[in-house]
């Protein structure tokens, strides 16, 4: 660890703290300055423009009493939940991966996750709503094609949805009760490359030698999941967790291109992040906008607090 | 491990492979369909949406199409990326070595003002960020993008690149010191040579990130000159008369350079990714 320096040498190195300007004024610009004005500007009436009005609490009281804002956080908390559910494929297959005895197999996997990942994210989403195309699309041609779709006309039938029918195209992303089961389908089977690699990468210290011990005790399958891989990814479970939650809770991305600013029909989709862009940049109200960031952010904040204090995560 | 057992192993592995296979199989669905609509036109793809068609037949005028309309989103996008990606990396370097090599008066509390940032979720700050652009008179500019994108990547890589840095052989600098070499060039000469697999590592990331990105460049550009790829292919969505084979077609183009990029950098790629997720 770098020592506290004399003043004598203090005076030859002080040329060294021009190599933090550069990076200390980026940040300090585009990261402390918005920041500062966000929270500065909650309490502001203001349009973008050089007129402002001072209205207080205001902006955070309308927000309380805002259904829509309201609404969003309980979309989100479904997603989230979507989400959680989610991580089991990619747990499943990083520990099928490690099982496998031949490491050349694992490397081959291991590549052919990741092509996925070099299709731009908006490519892949693009796809997905070609996918969810009612005429077009993939989905409803699955459906019909292995009769799949006459299934859910008969549970329809059955549990009086009012959502599916025969002979009418499925409208995936056009019917609301629809927009929360398409956001739990879309990128089905949910493998995502980082988590498999990051779980493979937690295996990784599990010898073959163990398995053959645990082979030799009579442990079957899902004992050796249960007492050997699980404890061993748990670090790498809760680190994926907490990303999820804070990611899911603070995106709009994938609502804003497979639906719209509007979080598609009937709102279904809108979540808290959507709601901030939506003010600001199409009803023009920046404050309010401000003010629902910065209630975003003690949420997120209030989330990351919980998980040091109570989720450790032993480096 | 006797090569008897371990054929046996190897044999009882089967059906895991199909298992995961399967997966893979699914999972690259979605580029299979992009691939082989891309050579239709709609008629085709209504008459026969699953299977390739004949190479005989392939509508070759989609990728004409596609190319032309694409590239100069390309040209932009590879512009903001490699530029933003160079600086911020060297930025970083410069920053990290500061923290790294002496511990100067302040540097604690500029210490905890970088680590601090870690915490602000970047989506929070798009309103004013958005102003400030305004401002600055950058809307509208692709150094916008580059700028944001510079200062968005320091507090991750000077963290990451200050433990690296503390760790390396302290004899070399005071080395390179006696014999009168000045910061500067101790960066150039023992810093940057050192940490090779670490700094390409984090170019993949910072690359990816602002490859990907699209809610930035949606809201600071306007001119379709200086389109990047996520607002290029956000404009093509929002096309009345959609004809996929085009569409995927263009998508398809999107994703040569990074295809080009992976094919070069496959196993940086693959640890670079794992190393992504502890970012956050």
């Amino acid at each position: 660890m770098a020592v506290p320096l004399s003043r004598q040498k203090l005076l030859r190195e002080w040329k060294l703290y021009f190599f933090v300007v550069p990076s200390l004024a980026l940040v300090l610009i585009f990261a402390y300055y918005p920041a500062t004005s966000a929270v500065y500007h909650s309490f502001f009436e203001w349009a973008g423009g050089d007129t402002k009005q001072f209205i207080g609490s205001d902006n955070f009281r309308r927000a309380l009493h805002d259904q829509v804002l309201i609404d969003s956080f309980f979309t989100v908390s479904v997603l989230i939940v979507f989400n959680l559910f989610k991580m089991i494929p990619s747990i499943l297959l990083a520990v099928l991966i490690h099982r496998l005895h031949s490491d050349r197999w694992q490397y081959l996997y291991r590549v052919l996750l990741v092509v996925p990942m070099i299709v731009p994210g908006l490519v892949t989403l693009f796809i997905w709503k070609f996918f969810f195309d009612p005429n077009l699309g993939v989905l409803n041609g699955l459906l019909d094609f292995t009769g799949l779709k006459g299934a859910l006309v008969w549970l329809d039938h059955l549990c009086g949805w009012g959502v599916f029918f025969p002979n009418v195209p499925i409208g995936w992303l056009s019917q609301p009760e629809l927009i929360l089961p398409s956001l739990f389908i879309w990128g089905f089977p949910w493998i995502g490359a980082v988590g498999v690699l990051i779980f493979l990468a937690g295996l990784q210290s599990i010898g073959q030698e163990v398995y053959e011990a645990a082979e030799l005790d009579g442990v079957g399958p899902i004992g050796k999941f249960l007492y050997i891989e699980l404890p061993l990814i748990l670090t790498q479970v809760r680190l994926m967790l907490v990303l999820l939650i804070v990611g899911t809770l603070g995106g709009y991305g994938l609502q804003l291109q497979l639906l719209n600013e509007y979080g598609g029909p009937g709102g279904r989709g809108m979540v808290p992040g959507l709601w901030m862009y939506n003010r600001a940049f199409y009803a023009g109200e920046f404050g309010y906008a401000c003010a629902i960031g910065m209630i975003l952010f003690a949420f997120i904040l209030m989330l990351t607090f919980i998980n040091n204090r109570y989720v450790r995560i032993d480096k | 491990m006797s090569t008897t057992t371990s054929l046996a192993a190897h044999r009882r592995d089967w059906p895991k492979h199909i298992f995961i296979l399967c997966f893979i199989c699914i999972e690259l669905f979605p580029l299979y369909m992009m691939f082989q609509v891309s050579f239709k036109d709609n008629a085709t793809f209504i008459r026969q949406p699953w299977l390739p068609i004949s190479p005989l037949s392939w509508h070759w005028e989609n990728w004409g199409f596609a190319f032309k309309l694409i590239l100069p989103y390309i040209a932009n996008t590879v512009f903001v990326a490699v530029t933003g990606t160079v600086c911020s990396l060297f930025l970083a370097i410069l920053g990290a070595y500061f923290f790294a090599r002496h511990k100067l008066p302040f540097s604690g509390i500029l210490w905890a003002a970088f680590l601090a940032l870690m915490l602000m979720p970047s989506v929070v700050n798009i309103t004013p960020l958005f102003m400030l652009l305004k401002s600055l008179k950058l809307l509208n500019t692709l150094w916008a993008l580059v700028l944001v994108g510079i200062a968005g990547g320091q507090v991750f890589n000077i963290f990451v690149l200050r433990n690296f840095i503390e760790d390396l052989p302290r004899d070399l600098f005071e080395a390179a010191e006696m014999d009168g070499a000045s910061h500067f060039q101790q960066v150039i000469n023992i810093v940057i040579p050192m940490s090779g697999p670490i700094i390409g590592t984090l170019a993949i990331l910072s690359f990816l990130g602002m490859w990907n990105d699209f809610l930035l460049p949606l809201i600071v550009l306007r001119d379709q000159d200086l389109f990047t790829l996520g607002v290029g292919l956000i404009y093509l969505d929002g096309e009345y008369v959609k004809q996929w084979g085009q569409i995927m077609a263009a998508y398809f183009v999107a994703s040569i350079p990074l295809i080009i990029v992976f094919l070069f950098t496959m196993r940086l790629f693959v640890r670079g990714l794992s190393a992504g997720a502890i970012k956050g």
